[in-house]
């Protein structure tokens, strides 16, 4: 597929977003340990821009943003129509839970649902492409779990540096915690990462210019897909890159998403130079803007079969 | 029995490439109820433009014994469409009443989620109305009140030199198409995702007919 910058923005922003609002409430269900301005004044309304961000990208992908409303009716059956009900419904929940911190009002109903929400937000973004079941490189579980995990790894990340710009002594001893996991975060990842790669490159093919032409047990060939100067299919579904420019951009996943960052952190906690952890962050996020790029261009349509030769 | 299916049956063994289904579409569509059929750069290096039916070429074998296949493809207007549940509006959808599927130009807000979730390349993005289009069998000619008849059929079909392109209703064990395909074998693309194309393909047996007169002879 052709990658795209809208929906590249869009996922890892969101992810983000979702990641560090997911661990707020999660702390504040389990010991209510971040006070109310840290949330008020600075967590919550950087998540609600960031999921603001993410939604203004997702909107560059359309051919018809003023219709985007919609995008609504379908959730019975699309899983891009319930997503688009999630997101606002998500921004919606994040407001209010800004609105109480801000008031210094507690209300332990908005945490749970915060966390259902993210939760849910993700399955619908993940199901979009996991749904698709001939790109068979998307049509498997890992996608969801890779979605997730690097959310959540993106969302601790954010978590650790806007604490670092709290100026509030109580919450100092947290960075330990905040290295520790952020480290588990990654390996996980870089796992879930390996994983999907491995299988990827195992991968046979379900369909083949026989079955998409329906002529069997015989060589066969293009000689010509009908068209000179390219069509939306030979756009949309190639992402026209060599594999030396593939396999660079695999080496920067690597570091820039997983091994720099843990090597950072491990760094960060062993010398408690917690200062780094922003730094962290911003090549974490290089890396997972790169990760979501290949995402795309490592999908394999099979309309691709049709489109080989010019002539 | 279950509802009409209208498609198209197409005959791999009269198919000469001419494309004169692909201009023939492109000319009524262009001017027809799904219209315009934009095109890009028409006078440039790389001219780019929306079409609903394409012909391709493909080479089967290896020299000397190799065959020349001309491959036209549209949308197969699949009983089990995979484009038409993941679209987020309703735009896309499928008629009961004869199987076609069809956009809404209306309702499509171009974020062109069927194209991915069709198999066959079958759908297209018009550049400049920013909407999915894709053939539409005619469906503004197929129903006409003011064409005659006999013209009541696709324009691909009307227009094959070679009458390559049978349309009809695959539900309807009388019709043509349904009989070609169950005499002739006809077959469906990459039956190995379920969208149970409804057109089908007849499969060449051009050199069976050539090994048959040679032992006539």
């Amino acid at each position: 597929m052709q990658p795209n910058f809208s929906l590249v923005f869009f996922t890892t922003l969101a992810g983000m977003a979702q990641g560090l609002i997911f661990f707020i409430a999660t702390l504040k269900l389990i010991g209510n340990a971040l006070p109310n301005d840290f949330l008020g004044f600075l967590a919550l309304p950087f998540g609600i821009v960031l999921l603001g961000l993410s939604l203004i990208a997702s909107f560059f992908h359309l051919g018809h943003p003023e219709r985007a409303w919609r995008a609504a009716h379908m959730w019975r059956t699309s899983w891009l129509s319930r997503e688009v009900i999630v997101l606002p419904l998500f921004m919606a929940a994040a407001a209010l839970a800004w609105f109480f911190s801000i008031t210094n009002q507690s209300n332990n109903l908005i945490w749970p649902i915060l966390i259902l929400l993210s939760i849910a937000l993700w399955v619908c973004t993940a199901q979009i492409y996991q749904c698709i079941r001939f790109i068979q490189e998307w049509a498997h579980p890992l996608t969801m779990v890779n979605f997730i995990a690097l959310g959540l790894t993106s969302g601790w990340l954010l978590l650790g540096s806007l604490l670092l710009f709290w100026p509030d002594t109580i919450l100092q001893p947290s960075f330990q915690l905040i290295c520790h996991l952020g480290i588990l975060l990654l390996f996980v990842c870089l796992t879930i990462k390996l994983t999907i790669w491995k299988r990827n490159k195992n991968l046979r093919p379900k369909s083949t210019l026989n079955s998409a032409i329906g002529i069997r047990q015989v060589s066969i060939r293009q000689t010509s897909m009908g068209l000179m100067g390219g069509s939306f299919n030979t756009r949309e579904f190639f992402h026209n890159q060599t594999e030396t420019v593939l396999s660079n951009l695999r080496k920067i996943i690597f570091f820039g998403a997983y091994l720099i960052p843990i090597l950072l952190l491990i760094y960060a906690a062993q010398s408690s130079s917690y200062g780094l952890i922003p730094a962290v962050l911003l090549i974490h996020y290089c890396g997972l803007m790169s990760e979501r790029w290949m995402f795309f261009a490592e999908a394999n349509h099979p309309q691709n079969l049709y489109y080989q030769r010019i002539s | 029995m279950k509802n009409k299916q209208l498609a198209l049956v197409i005959d791999l063994n009269v198919c000469v490439g001419c494309h004169a289904c692909v201009t023939s579409c492109k000319e009524w569509n262009t001017q027809g109820s799904a219209g315009p059929l934009t095109d890009l750069h028409a006078y440039g290096e790389n001219p780019t433009g929306t079409f609903f039916n394409r012909v391709q070429t493909y080479e089967t074998g290896s020299f000397p014994n190799t065959q020349t296949i001309h491959f036209p493809k549209s949308c197969l207007h699949c009983e089990e469409p995979p484009c038409v549940p993941v679209c987020p509006t309703g735009a896309s959808y499928k008629r009961a009443e004869d199987g076609i599927v069809l956009v809404d130009y209306d309702k499509c807000i171009g974020c062109k989620y069927c194209s991915w979730a069709c198999p066959y390349g079958a759908r297209e993005l018009d550049e400049e109305r920013q909407v999915m289009t894709k053939c539409t069998l005619c469906v503004d000619r197929i129903y006409s009140e003011t064409l005659p008849e006999a013209e009541r059929k696709p324009a691909c079909v009307m227009a094959c030199p070679t009458s390559a392109r049978i349309f009809g209703d695959v539900h309807d064990p009388e019709s043509e198409a349904s009989k070609t395909i169950a005499n002739r074998g006809g077959y469906a693309l990459m039956p190995e995702w379920e969208t149970i194309p409804a057109n089908h393909y007849l499969p060449r047996s051009i050199t069976e007919t050539i090994a048959a007169v040679k032992e006539e002879n």
